[in-house]
């Protein structure tokens, strides 16, 4: 045996051993907090997860939470296909000149901090905001809301909908990022041809025939996607409609009183069957979503959008008010909470208030004079946090995504399969059940374990790896196998062939990973929210909702927190950018 | 198909596990002491640091523990949580291997079930200069009072004008129709404040000439007549309550003319309001809760030491005397009050006749209450 034999036998092992190693580990710090959870709250509540989920209904308020989950992720998802299907269609279809940065500015939303994006349509709807303005009154429920709820006995409309449309600000990009690339990339002359057959004569038979089967499944699966993260909201339903919780945001208020042996019981029953229950929802839905995602991967890349784009027709008024209104939709809210963090209310005695405008929030947030942390503390953590996640997340993911790809290479493709779908299985965890999963699995058993600084880094992982793991298969998949063949060609040793076969094709949505990595970290909320308990590990997000919810008696204390999101969003929007650079140009695949 | 069968797995694993569990792993609630505490395990090494639970409690700002880190030498970490509940809640899940040297922000609602849970150590801190009043709930050697108000009825004089509304005489009042959603209570499930309320009403039925009714009767005849519960304080006077600052905030609903924080409330909105607040408390005998902080050294505290220096710290005059401005609360020092500043004392009102039940009797029937709470708000 020559040399390069033995070399590749050895590279070969070491990889096995690598990617079952990673499997293994991910495995492990994914299921096993959940699992000594669910261990901790049978021996609190003394019935098994079965029993829990039986006595679920007996809870009017399970019940309440469980249709409110429900309704609102359903009607966000059909919002969100609404709006984001004329910005998709439009935007694939006509020629724009700068379509990159209009994508990546729609994009922006689904990487905004959860905690932002409250503050946001806060200020949006709030008595002077902007929808206020120009009478849509969202927040008080007057004019033609309070007509609503009136005439059809519908309580609180307002917050329903401030809700549903900060979910669909918030996935629009999932839509757009299913929905164009196979729009863009489709030959219009291939349209025009089946317009004069009988089958695609008549806009509706071009409808059924031709769009339906053609963007159907992108439609469906970024609708999936926007059930899943609507049923798992928590900070907008925290914030934006008090009337009303979801099973998150029912499991996040009584958390900390669970799993205690011998007190609050009923929390501890409460957290078991809710939890239990939206797993196994969020599981269905993410089996449609592997589903829909499989059928959707194989009607893309049917042509380069490069020359797609170049048979585009002119601009359509309809197409540009449609792209205009989608970026006002985009940028209101974060423009909303930019000006908020410089309002500041002043008295003037007598029940008159003015407002001035001024930094002072500002200085008085990056100083901490109002909480124990000050921003730039907070930012430093944030930061750590969001690097100590990346460099766990990055590699972890792209070993998971080189196994998953390796199997199928090798036609393993059960196995494979098993190893994808075990990879998304954390995005049927939500955010709050994962946190809850680490402070009943792991700190109750070893208290210590409160005082780990990087703490927040194992839901940080288990939370952003999946996303790498989405970004970096299709990547794999992409690579086209003659490159290797080439670099086997030359002689070169495995690790040479990798670099030049592999890494320098996989640079870019390695970057995109990481980008996003560090942005879904650095805003991360539910599971901070439980787990974050030594003031000084406050990160931004933190930081933001601890300020909103101490008493505002002192007119500094909004602004303050709004100039604290400012901060978090510009953080997370030049990551953003950052990664919209090194995407490849059509990209459909991932987030 | 996979999914399920990793969910199926996660099931039964779950159910077979108890062998890998065992009861020394779990830190028991509501094991009252036999009148003796044995010391607790020491969850954390005595590193020079001083470690403080607390919620996120305005009297502790970054300036008080500069300087008083700058006085001992004794770094500050604070350990935060959401609410009171939450310090005792935290305590209890690391009752094995505590996490923090000091407790400061349990009220006296929740004191005596920290003590009975054997979470406290005998502190011996001089409490010569503390009032009678503070001290009249606890004066035991287990914690010190560090600030001290009274929860109440607070609502809004716009609303109540004497003329359309009146100026309720009776808890009854508010079940009645010009009250109908105008009125929003904190939880007592997650909060403070709700639940020195819920104490107050227990006394209050329990007082009254009607003894055919009892608190839960009323409760259940608010939740009817559509009163608004929130999880915490924020929620009520901030997104609800009229009569608050919270007209002034993002978000703010104002549907409520009737909510529950303090009888200084009102003082605190003039505080900051250049001497103007149209909030007002409402002074009904028995529905007011004379509710104190305190602060306790944690049993399994490695750092007793500083605990004891914060302590002595905390009640000193320097600091103590701040509490209206920096806590937004009484002091608990002899001869202290409110400052005049801007109508912060002369609108705020201090009840003559609280509720008088007391911390052993809370500890005793809590759990009872809020089952009986949830049975008729919550069902």
């Amino acid at each position: 045996m020559n040399n390069f034999v033995i070399e590749k036998r050895y590279f070969n092992y070491a990889k096995s051993l690598i990617g079952v190693s990673a499997v293994t580990i991910f495995a492990i710090i994914s299921f096993a907090p959940l699992f000594f959870a669910i261990e901790r709250l049978q021996m609190v509540t003394g019935v098994s997860v079965i029993s829990a989920m039986s006595t679920f209904a007996d809870r009017p308020a399970n019940l309440d939470s469980l249709t409110f989950t429900l309704v609102e992720a359903s009607i966000s998802a059909i919002a969100t296909v609404l709006i984001g299907l004329p910005i998709a269609w439009h935007l694939a279809r006509s020629e724009w000149k700068h379509v990159r940065l209009v994508r990546a500015l729609l994009a922006v939303p689904f990487v905004t901090p959860a905690i932002v994006a409250a503050m946001g349509f806060l200020a949006l709807i709030s008595e002077g905001g902007i929808l206020w303005s120009i009478g849509i009154d969202l927040r008080l429920e007057t004019g033609f809301i309070g007509t609503i709820s009136d005439t059809f006995g519908w309580q609180h409309p307002g917050h329903f909908i401030a809700l549903i449309l900060a979910h669909a600000w918030f996935n629009l990009s999932l839509v757009i990022r299913f929905v164009e690339p196979p729009l863009a990339t489709f030959d219009p002359r291939w349209e025009e041809q089946l317009s004069l057959l009988p089958g695609g004569n008549s806009r509706i038979n071009r409808l059924r025939n031709l769009w339906i089967p053609f963007i159907g499944p992108a439609v469906f699966c970024a609708a999936a996607m926007t059930f899943l993260f609507s049923f798992t909201s928590f900070a907008l339903v925290k914030w934006l409609t008090p009337f009303s919780e979801t099973m998150e945001s029912s499991m996040a208020n009584m958390g900390g009183a669970a799993g205690i042996m011998g007190y609050r019981v009923d929390a501890s029953l409460v957290i078991l069957s809710t939890s239990a229950i939206q797993f196994l929802i969020l599981m269905l839905t993410l089996i449609l979503i592997t589903v829909l995602q499989r059928r959707n991967n194989s009607r893309v890349s049917m042509i380069s959008e490069n020359v797609a784009r170049h048979n585009r027709g002119k601009l359509s008024k309809v197409g540009i008010g449609t792209i205009v209104f989608g970026i006002i939709f985009t940028l209101a809210p974060m423009i909303s909470i930019f000006i908020a963090s410089f309002r500041i209310r002043s008295s003037i005695g007598n029940g008159q208030f003015t407002e001035r405008y001024s930094f002072d929030a500002w200085v008085a947030a990056w100083q901490g004079d109002l909480s124990y942390v000050s921003a730039s503390e907070a930012l430093a953590n944030s930061l750590t946090y969001a690097i100590v996640t990346l460099l766990i997340s990055l590699p972890l993911g792209w070993i998971l995504s080189s196994t998953i790809h390796s199997l199928e290479k090798s036609n393993n493709m059960k196995l494979a399969k098993f190893v994808d779908v075990m990879s998304m299985l954390p995005l049927a965890i939500s955010a709050v059940m994962v946190g809850l999963g680490i402070l009943l699995g792991i700190l109750r058993y070893n208290s210590s374990l409160f005082g780990f600084f990087l703490l927040p880094v194992l839901p940080h992982v288990m939370l952003t790896t999946p996303f790498v793991v989405r970004i970096m298969t299709p990547a794999m998949r992409a690579i086209d196998p003659v490159f290797e063949q080439q670099a086997k060609l030359l002689n070169l040793n495995p690790f040479r062939i990798w670099w030049h076969s592999r890494l320098s094709f996989l640079r870019g949505p390695a970057i995109v990973a990481a980008s996003l990595t560090l942005a879904f970290s650095l805003g991360e909320f539910g599971a901070s929210w439980i787990l974050v308990r030594t003031g000084s590990w406050d990160t931004l997000s933190i930081l933001v909702d601890q300020l909103m919810s101490r008493p505002k008696f002192d007119p500094m204390v909004q602004p303050v927190a709004m100039a604290t999101a400012s901060m978090l969003m510009i953080l997370t929007f030049i990551l953003f950018v950052i990664a919209e650079r090194f995407r490849p140009k059509g990209d459909g695949g991932g987030i | 198909m996979k999914i399920p069968i990793i969910f199926v797995l996660l099931m039964l694993l779950s159910s077979v596990s108890g062998c890998i569990l065992n009861d020394e792993m779990m830190e028991t609630a509501h094991s009252p002491n036999s009148g003796s505490c044995e010391g607790a395990p020491i969850g954390h090494n005595d590193d020079g640091k001083l470690r403080i639970i607390t919620y996120d409690i305005n009297a502790i700002s970054d300036e008080m523990i500069n300087q008083f880190t700058n006085q001992s030498g004794y770094q500050v970490e604070i350990i935060r949580t959401e609410d009171a509940g939450g310090i005792l809640e935290q305590m209890l899940q690391t009752k094995n291997a505590q996490q923090a040297d000091l407790m400061i922000g349990l009220d006296n609602s929740y004191l005596q079930s920290a003590i009975d849970n054997c979470l406290l150590q005998y502190q011996h801190t001089n409490v010569e200069n503390v009032s009678d009043g503070a001290l009249s709930h606890y004066d035991g050697d287990f914690a010190v009072p560090f600030d001290q108000g009274y929860v109440c009825i607070n609502y809004d004089e716009n609303f109540v004008d004497g003329e359309n509304v009146t100026i309720p005489t009776s808890l009854w009042n508010f079940t009645e129709q010009q009250w109908n959603g105008k009125v929003t209570f904190p939880s007592p499930i997650t909060s403070s404040p709700g639940r020195s309320f819920m104490i107050s009403t227990i006394d209050y039925f329990e007082n009254d000439e009607d003894n055919s009714t009892d608190a839960f009767d009323w409760w259940r005849d608010m939740k009817n007549n559509g009163a608004i519960f929130t999880s915490g304080w924020t929620e009520s006077y901030e997104t609800h309550y009229t009569g608050g600052y919270g007209e002034w905030t993002e978000g703010h609903i104002g549907d409520a003319a009737m909510t529950i924080s303090y009888c200084h409330s009102p003082g605190v909105e003039a505080y900051y309001s250049s001497n103007w607040t149209h909030s007002t408390s409402l002074m009904l005998p028995k529905t007011s809760f004379h509710q104190v902080e305190y602060a306790g050294i944690i049993n399994g505290a490695a750092n007793v030491i500083a605990a004891n220096q914060f302590i002595e710290y905390l009640l000193s005059t320097e600091i103590n005397t701040q509490m209206p401005e920096a806590n937004l609360m009484y002091s608990v020092l002899n001869d202290t009050d409110l400052p005049e500043t801007a109508g912060y004392r002369y609108h705020s009102d201090i009840p003559t006749q609280p509720c008088a039940i007391t911390n052993d009797r809370i500890s005793q029937e809590m759990d009872l209450w809020l089952s009986k709470w949830i049975v008729e708000v919550e069902y």
